[in-house]
């Protein structure tokens, strides 16, 4: 029995106007795993293929120890899917959707159901077409939760709601988690979320995946050096220097390879270091893909 | 056991150094004492909305400076002789004195300067300490 | 194959369009009340009346539940369910025959009970089974480019070359030898040639479907 929830060995999907090239990766059972990109980079289709709805042009997909996509249906038994273009039935209420499901799945609990609508302030007698959209994505959350399901596939599910609501959400996440078989993949846009519950993170750019790491790893190694030079003396060479901006005599060095050891290094080059700047997730981001894009015109 | 533990996600410093701070108040102000359970790893990280891995990392540095003790599978407690002076706020200390330094050459001044500056600015604290004290006194 | 799942499923199907279903019932017995009471000119007005509701039920449910999956973005719904393309496809090909067939058996019934009971066209028993069979057949190409093409407009147009087929064959299968020679007369007939004709239609049903199927196992896209 695999100790990972999720395998991409290889994976490529093309289409017309875009691809997916030779996805790894691996998602241990019990974390949670954030997965990060701009629009069209390509986290739904990744996601899409996991679910076995897209089916790879190469490469294996293994899901709780299934083959994807020919063992799917045993597959999705476990899973709790959510994406944002996902609809429920609007002319049923919420409660159909739950009497519906019920009997699908085997460890379905409809008191932990109940608890949800009631934290979530959903009423199971409402239609879904009179959810506002925030509600609705509570309601397919709670759909999902609710089957107790081993491994939950979240495709931007705090994407649109309101900050109470978010926070609402994030809190259940964890709350699931606290069941140590069960694993979380999600995606978002949002990189605070990202930041603060993800235990591993991917970032993905263009159909690659560019940087997969341990969350804690990824802020220690990140670090932007503000240094003075002296009118003499050129910017030192770091190594993992992705980026170099500021001025001649003032100059920011943005480095993924940050070590402590560093700063007397550039001390010793005749650099004054003014300050050593840790990165939010996002800039980390935002730095990476940059420093990616600008290598591959070059 | 919920933690009352709050984060601030505007800290700019790294959440994990954050709860370690936290979990060492609670220790010198008393609320947790030596050989009180502390929460787990997972119930820590779902009641503050944070990885497990971040919690996993303040407890494994809480239990090198001997804060706490994990015991395993059994959780974690305070420890018997918490110890409390650490290592981040030297680190921190020189860091800033550091700052201070690259800030008076900055300025012109002359490291005496410097070091008059710094025990002034100590000398201001305690004032503004003793007064906090003599004020309660007055009340009481 | 997951029966369970596809019983759900095709109930979910019926559940969604128990209006519709509702309605053509109540339209299956005005028809028969107009068969009963409506004398002489009533049983053929009552036929009438009773296929276009047929034909109509097979268009409204093939169009809402499974056209209606992609447009009202349910489908990802539903294939987050534990179930692939096998209980899928099942499920709408099954779900909506199962609504279709009722009628069209009826249908079936009333046509050849008006044949039997008036001597002067029971000539027609032999044809009217096999242009019953075509209406069937015409359903399932319906069914079938509705499932592969998911799309509004290529079902109506499938549902159109149908009735416009309907029309064609039925004029053929009057001509060919071994139907045409009995089919004013007074006798009721069956040859080899009806036998025929009849394993050819449903040779073209289990075409149809069993291509659909296999086309359905071949997308590589379900979303």
């Amino acid at each position: 029995m695999s100790d990972l929830s999720v395998e991409f060995d290889g994976v490529s999907k093309r289409y017309k106007y875009f691809s997916l090239e030779n996805i790894h990766l691996e998602l241990p059972t019990g974390s949670i795993m954030g997965f990060i990109g701009a629009n069209g980079a390509g986290k739904s289709t990744t996601i899409r293929i996991l679910m076995g709805l897209v089916h790879q042009d190469e490469g294996t997909v293994r899901v709780l120890g299934h083959q994807m996509p020919a063992a799917q249906a045993a597959a999705k038994l476990d899973i709790g899917f959510v994406s944002e273009d996902m609809r429920l039935y609007g002319a049923a209420t919420l409660k159909w959707h739950m009497d519906f499901m019920r009997p699908i799945y085997p460890r379905w609990d409809q008191s932990y159901a109940d608890e949800l609508a009631r934290r979530f302030d959903l009423k199971p007698q409402q239609k879904i077409k009179g959810l506002s959209h925030g509600q609705r994505v509570k309601a397919a959350l709670l759909l999902a939760l609710a089957r107790r399901p081993r491994l939950l596939v979240l495709d931007e599910p705090t994407t649109g709601l309101d900050p109470v609501a978010r926070v609402e959400v994030l809190g259940e996440l964890m709350a699931a988690l606290a069941d140590e078989d069960r694993t979380i993949l999600f995606s978002s846009h949002n990189t605070l979320d990202v930041e603060q519950i993800s235990d591993q993170i991917t970032f993905i750019d263009r159909g690659r995946i560019i940087d997969s790491d341990d969350k804690e790893v990824f802020l220690d190694r990140w670090r932007r050096l503000r240094l003075i030079l002296p009118p003499d003396v050129v910017v030192p060479s770091l190594p993992g220097v992705v980026e170099v901006g500021g001025s001649g005599r003032l100059p920011v060095l943005t480095t993924n390879r940050f070590e402590p050891a560093m700063v007397s290094a550039c001390n010793d080059l005749g650099a004054t270091v003014q300050a050593v700047d840790t990165m939010t997730l996002e800039e980390i981001f935002v730095a990476n893909v940059h420093s990616r894009r600008e290598r591959l015109t070059a | 056991m919920h933690s009352d533990i709050v984060i601030s996600q505007s800290d700019g410093r790294p959440m994990y150094l954050q709860i370690m701070e936290q979990v060492k108040q609670r220790v010198a102000v008393g609320e947790w004492a030596p050989g009180d359970e502390i929460p787990s790893i997972r119930q820590l990280a779902m009641d503050l909305r944070v990885s497990v891995i971040t919690i996993k990392r303040a407890y494994l540095e809480l239990e090198r400076e001997g804060v706490i003790l994990t015991q395993q599978g059994k959780g974690s407690v305070i420890a018997p002789n918490p110890n409390l002076s650490p290592q981040v706020y030297h680190d921190e200390l020189s860091e800033r004195l550091d700052e201070v330094a690259r800030l008076g050459e900055l300025l012109g001044l002359s490291s005496d300067e410097i070091a008059r500056r710094t025990r002034e600015a100590a000398n201001r604290l305690n004032e503004a300490r003793l007064n906090e004290a003599g004020l309660t006194k007055e009340i009481v | 194959m997951n029966y369970s799942m596809v019983k759900s499923l095709i109930w979910k199907d019926w559940y969604f369009q128990r209006q519709a279903i509702l309605l053509a019932l109540g339209g299956a017995a005005v028809s028969f009340g107009i068969v009963v009471f409506g004398g002489q000119p009533g049983f053929t007005i009552g036929l009438i009346l009773l296929i276009t509701v047929t034909v109509m039920i097979s268009a409204m449910t093939m169009i809402g539940n499974t056209i209606g999956e992609r447009e009202n973005q349910t489908l990802a719904f539903m294939m987050s369910l534990p179930i692939s393309y096998v209980e899928y496809t099942t499920s709408k090909i099954l779900g909506n025959l199962l609504i279709f067939v009722p009628f069209w058996l009826t249908v079936l019934a009333g046509s050849l009970a008006l044949i039997l009971v008036s001597p002067v066209i029971h000539g027609f028993f032999a044809f009217a089974i096999i242009m019953a069979v075509e209406i069937l057949v015409s359903t399932c190409l319906m069914i079938a480019v509705g499932l592969v093409s998911e799309s509004k407009g290529w079902t109506i147009s499938a549902m159109i070359t149908g009735n416009l087929t309907l029309n064609i064959v039925g004029y053929l299968v009057a001509h060919i030898p071994g139907i045409k020679e009995g089919l004013y007369g007074s006798a009721i007939y069956w040859n080899s040639t009806a036998t025929i004709l009849l394993v050819i239609e449903f040779a073209l049903i289990a075409l149809l479907l069993g291509g659909a199927f296999f086309i359905q196992s071949r997308k590589k896209d379900f979303i």
